[in-house]
């Protein structure tokens, strides 16, 4: 079991944010325009304190400009079936090389996400292609979750996850 | 090259979530999903503002706003640099908006959590090609502009509004594959829509009528715009227009009902007002059994289309109103067998034939002054402009379409295999044909 003692995420929202689910990022310079951008994957630290997404450096060198001027970070994620969402966000993001594993773990994310979306009339080659990225363009999005919203459409979209924070 | 907003519309249309980047006062960034994308015109696009949120807070501090969507078909995927203008709270996008907000919460199961506030309206800044694969486009089914100009030139050959009317199904069937359609006029004075012709129903339904306001058709044309659903909505569904009706026209103890004609299954819906000088003449309304079949350019080819027609109406109808030279005569025919008894409500100009309801309003008024003409003088040829001089039916106004009352009150008679006919004997004129005796009888109010 990990220990999730010091962190705002528990064991449920790891496993949330770390399995099917869609994954977009955002970011902003300093007096910039919003940067926005899909991840291709997510894993967490041992601690839950860390959360790592995966995006193409080509795909997101918006949002790589702008976490490395600011480190400010917001990420949503969302499970298609069910709409559940729940948006982190951070401010100490730093852009950090692929780690061994992820490579992997973005070409399984790309399967699983296809295969889920499946049901819902979408072609496997859709889903593929605008999740598409170089295996050689991979880079990590490393940030400690400060606030954690949920953010499942409705009046209470928008409000802190009970309990942690 | 310029990414033009038009050339990437089949990204709103929401089938993969759109996603929004805003940034609070202080710096920080926030993303949430998008229900709804509408294209507004090719510099605009209006979002749905359903709740106080964070993205709501943040545009109102910080009007610059990105929006990644990806075309459904081939995976291509694009952002959007917006910058937010204003809010409109009502008018014929937040209508618009609103219809289909309903349609996007049912098919997402979030009816009755969806409810839209105001419709966003964006300027578009920048749209840029994210780097990614993409996959070829699907052919098309059919080339929309070649089918439009066919659809359009047949159009043009049409001698009334019959005829008209026949080409504008023909037309959407064989160039466009659209097999559900029917076409309503405005009564403006009654503020209803009354369908004219349909095609492809089990019932025509002609002689249905609806209020402006009621279900996809009538809010459509109450805003004068045109409205496009992509999945079923219970909201402004038939059934609810019909429950409507019912409740409201139930209290006169008369029961003048038609249903409306329609799929139980329907899922993509699209109703076009058909405008003549910026006047509303009707309602032009496609359906279909799936998810998504009508898209921006569908919309636009029938909102071209119905330019078309409603210029074509507005002609032929000035047309029936100088009649041609009278044919001669019919010799009259021997009407046989038992009365029919034709029975008229001048509360509302219904008239029943032995007993069964026929039709009321303005084509119940006509019918009952040319049986009145026929029983007491024996007449059967008649001109519409005589009827439109004939202070019995009194017609709402000089651009009432008579010849569209003749139609329905012709396709009912026909509907209900009565005994008496009209049958058009040249531009402006037509003749009563009664097979049995007639025996008349006049409830005054």
């Amino acid at each position: 079991m990990p220990d999730t003692s010091s962190s705002l995420l528990d064991a449920a929202h790891v496993a949330f944010i770390t399995g099917t689910v869609g994954i977009n990022l955002a970011a902003c310079r300093p007096g910039g325009f919003p940067a926005l951008s899909r991840a291709v994957g997510c894993r967490v630290s041992a601690d839950c304190g860390q959360v790592s997404v995966l995006v193409g450096a080509a795909a997101a060198a918006d949002v790589i400009d702008a976490v490395r001027r600011s480190g400010a970070v917001a990420v949503v994620f969302s499970d298609p079936p069910t709409h559940r969402t729940l948006q982190l966000k951070g401010s100490n993001a730093l852009v950090l090389p692929p780690e061994p594993g992820d490579v992997a773990l973005a070409h399984a994310y790309r399967d699983a996400f296809a295969a889920i979306l499946a049901p819902f009339g979408f072609a496997e080659g859709v889903v593929r292609a605008f999740l598409s990225c170089p295996d050689d363009d991979l880079l990590a999005v490393r940030f400690s979750p400060s606030a954690a919203f949920s953010q499942t459409p409705g009046p209470h979209a928008g409000e802190p996850l009970p309990g942690r924070s | 090259m310029k990414i033009r907003l038009e050339s990437i519309r089949a990204c709103l249309e929401g089938v993969i979530p759109g996603t929004i980047a805003t940034r609070a006062a202080d710096g920080t960034p926030n993303i949430a999903y998008l229900s709804q994308i509408e294209y507004v015109d090719c510099e605009h696009v209006a979002l749905s503002y359903q709740f106080f949120n964070t993205t709501r807070r943040n545009i109102l501090a910080s009007p610059y706003a990105r929006v990644a969507a990806v075309d459904p078909h081939t995976g291509a995927h694009y952002r959007l640099s917006l910058q937010y203008l204003r809010t409109e709270e009502s008018g014929p996008l937040f209508e618009r908006m609103k219809v289909r907000l309903a349609g996007i919460a049912s098919h997402t199961g979030m009816s009755g959590v969806f409810r839209l506030l105001g419709a966003d309206i964006y300027r578009v800044l920048d749209i840029e090609q994210v780097p990614g694969d993409t996959l070829p486009p699907p052919p098309q089914p059919c080339n929309l502009l070649a089918s439009l100009r066919a659809c359009t030139e047949s159009l043009c050959g049409a001698p009334d509004l019959d005829g008209l009317l026949a080409r504008l199904f023909d037309g959407l069937q064989t160039h466009f594959g659209i097999e559900h359609a029917m076409m309503l006029m405005f009564d403006e004075a009654a503020g209803r829509l009354y369908t004219v012709a349909t095609r492809g129903y089990a019932d025509s339904g002609v002689g249905s009528e609806i209020a402006l306001g009621d279900g996809v058709i009538g809010v459509a044309a109450r805003e004068r715009t045109p409205i496009r659903i992509g999945h079923f909505t219970a909201e402004y569904s038939y059934g609810r227009a019909i429950r409507d009706n019912m409740a409201r026209n139930g209290v006169d103890g008369i029961d003048t009902e038609i249903p409306l004609p329609g799929l139980a299954d329907s899922r993509s819906q699209l109703a076009v007002p058909v405008m003549a000088c910026r006047q509303l003449v009707g309602m032009l309304y496609v359906e279909s059994t799936q998810d998504l079949r009508f898209g921006y350019d569908d919309e636009d080819v029938l909102v071209a289309l119905a330019g078309q027609l409603g210029a074509g109406i507005r002609l032929l109808q000035q047309m029936q109103e100088t009649p041609e030279e009278a044919p001669p005569a019919a010799p009259p025919m021997a009407p046989a067998g038992r009365p029919l008894s034709v029975r008229h409500y001048a509360e509302n100009d219904s008239v029943f034939l032995d007993g069964d309801y026929l039709i009321k309003g303005v084509a119940g008024a006509i019918l009952w002054a040319l049986v009145r003409d026929y029983v007491d003088s024996g007449r059967c040829e008649f001109s519409n402009r005589e009827l439109r001089l004939d202070r019995r039916i009194r017609l709402p106004d000089l651009s009432d379409n008579l010849e569209a009352r003749l139609i329905l009150l012709a396709r009912r008679l026909v509907e209900r295999d009565a005994p008496l006919r009209i049958e058009k004997t040249g531009r402006g004129r037509f003749r009563l044909c009664v097979r049995r005796p007639l025996e008349l009888v006049d409830v005054p109010v």
